[in-house]
């Protein structure tokens, strides 16, 4: 039904959402763009940005903090996004089996990923002591004298990685929906065939879930580039700047020390870190990640 | 037959073994945290999983070492209007996208998609500097604000997707009869759409109540800082003391994971949905 008035009824219903593109996404992009170009350190005006051409992004490729922010992001994210899609497709399996008092399994595996970051920080900051944590306490049941975890440099970022475990309730979720969208004929056929538990989870399970897997992926690598909240609140980057996350450097660089130009610069150049990576996802996607045929929508 | 029941049975033991592990590993943090925020200052060093006396007193004193209960309520006066502009915005934007015919929609849409792709950093700067100058920072205004408009992309995404699933005829019956689109929307479409607004209102209310970025930035004077804020606050507290810490800490998830027992089947769909977003 596309009649005029039809028409500017929907731009109408819309309206705000577009107005809100304009003021809170493109205009400050613009500004951003802008801005990192430039030398301000907001204190001043905005009549004292100064621009500098590519100043900022010349200085940031001669920071050692950006490089070090970089390799503590990288490494979370290549180690925790694949961990958390293996243990998250684990745990939704065996939540996946018919069982009574699954409901409960699944309401408590869940329940972790609603409690506040600020909240999960401070039971870990507790957990994590060396001294009286219960983590070290279980090790010491096995004969393993545990390490000072986020006071010890070498130590910190895994321990933030092993946090992350705990809360990966969110993407178990999503598998458990996607396990549960596989029909049972298949894994019936496949299992007519002669195909054991293994070659039936390989041959049947991963291509019917490699959308959810896909989707996973690029959720995991836009957050694991956004993590902040657990590094701000348990160790503050440190220690020895171990667990300097970019978007930790970006806070302390436009809210510390108000360089709103070098910061501007660095949050496209994560911009542009994270589109590569979905990009490289997206791009590889149709080599392994498996649709129905019906997948054809408007 | 009888070896493939027995096999059955013996993979059923394992899966009930792995699965009380982890809600062990899951439970014994949280039960740990109740635990200390029970304890007395000597008794939280020591290795009791049970305190010996149970110290309520120290909730007490947790919520008048911080001004607790002034940390709530500016956390309510934010998370209360961005529930309503979210739910409210998102429901319009949603609707216009699911029904409407209009140049530039597809375009359009594809920006919605695009935007959630978009990193908040490449915007927090700018908006800063853009609250700065109206005079906002410090108040409540800019982490309340933008929630009016759109409601963020996920939602309207959300929204959508469920609006195009109810049957046209409906909408298109009532608008034969005369009805407005206006009362289509208010009367058909929004009864209709309860599973994603109650899931959106979840979203808006766990978002709220988690963010940390948002206030730590706006928010400068310390009678203005929501709970999250607060209990990070609490930690920088000289001479903290742990029991009390964690009965904070305690009071903070209590809210979130009660919201969590009562709607958890509208947020697991929710979730469930955002999955959905292949093709």
């Amino acid at each position: 039904m596309r009649n005029p008035r039809s028409e500017r009824a929907g731009y109408l219903f819309i309206l705000p959402w577009f107005l809100g593109l304009l003021i809170f996404t493109l205009g400050p992009m613009l500004f951003s763009l802008v801005l990192s170009f430039s030398k301000w350190d907001i204190i001043t005006g905005i009549g004292s940005i100064e621009f500098v051409g590519l100043d900022n992004f010349k200085a940031i490729f001669h920071d050692e903090l950006f490089y070090q922010s970089l390799k503590v992001t990288f490494i979370f994210a290549l180690v925790s996004v694949p961990l958390y899609q293996v243990v998250s497709i684990l745990i939704a399996l065996l939540l996946n089996m018919r069982t009574r008092g699954m409901k409960i399994f699944r309401m408590i595996y869940f329940m972790p990923s609603v409690i506040p970051a600020v909240a999960v920080s401070m039971m870990w900051i507790m957990i994590f002591n060396p001294e009286y944590g219960i983590l070290n306490r279980a090790l010491e049941w096995f004969g393993i004298d545990g390490p000072a975890w986020l006071q010890d440099p070498s130590y910190a970022l895994g321990a933030l990685i092993v946090m992350g475990i705990w809360g990966v309730g969110n993407t178990i979720i999503i598998y458990l929906s996607g396990l549960q969208g596989v029909p049972d004929e298949l894994y019936e056929a496949a299992q007519l065939d002669g195909a054991g538990p293994i070659r039936r989870f390989m041959s049947v399970t991963v291509p019917m879930i490699s959308p959810t897997i896909f989707f996973n992926l690029i959720m995991g690598i836009i957050g694991g580039f956004q993590y902040f909240t657990q590094a701000f609140v348990m160790t503050n980057g440190g220690p020895l700047n171990s667990t300097l996350f970019y978007n930790l450097y970006l806070y302390n660089k436009a809210f510390v020390s108000y360089e709103m130009g070098y910061a501007s610069a660095l949050s496209w150049i994560l911009f542009a870190i994270i589109m590569i990576f979905t990009l490289i996802v997206i791009r590889s996607s149709s080599m392994w990640v498996y649709y129905n045929g019906d997948d054809e929508r408007d | 037959m009888h070896t493939i029941h027995h096999k059955w049975s013996l993979a059923r033991i394992i899966t009930l073994l792995l699965l009380i592990t982890g809600a062990a590993i899951v439970l014994v943090p949280l039960l740990w945290t109740v635990s200390t925020s029970l304890k007395s200052p000597a008794e939280v060093f020591q290795e009791s999983f049970i305190p010996k006396v149970w110290h309520w007193d120290n909730y007490k004193n947790a919520v008048t070492a911080v001004p607790f209960f002034l940390f709530l309520k500016n956390t309510l006066l934010i998370l209360i209007p961005v529930m309503i502009g979210t739910v409210f915005s998102s429901a319009l934007c949603g609707y216009g996208f699911a029904r409407f015919k209009f140049r530039g929609k597809k375009f359009l849409f594809l920006v919605l998609l695009a935007t959630m792709m978009l990193p908040g950093q490449v915007t927090m700067i700018p908006m800063f500097i853009m609250f700065k100058e109206v005079g906002w920072v410090d108040t409540f205004l800019p982490l309340i604000i933008p929630a009016f408009f759109g409601g963020g992309a996920f939602n309207i995404f959300l929204i959508r997707q469920f609006m195009r699933g109810i049957p046209k005829d409906l909408d298109e019956a009532a608008f034969m009869d005369g009805a407005s689109r206006w009362s289509i929307f208010t009367r058909i479409m929004l009864p209709l759409s309860k599973p994603p607004l109650i899931a959106v209102s979840i979203f808006t209310f766990m978002g709220v109540w988690n963010d940390f970025q948002g206030p730590l930035i706006y928010l400068n004077t310390n009678t203005k800082y929501t709970l999250a804020l607060g209990l990070s606050m609490f930690k920088g507290l000289y001479n903290v003391e742990w029991n009390m810490l964690m009965a904070a800490t305690v009071l903070i998830m209590l809210p979130a994971i009660i919201v969590f027992f009562f709607l958890q089947k509208y947020f697991i769909e929710g979730i469930s949905l955002s999955s959905a977003m292949k093709g």
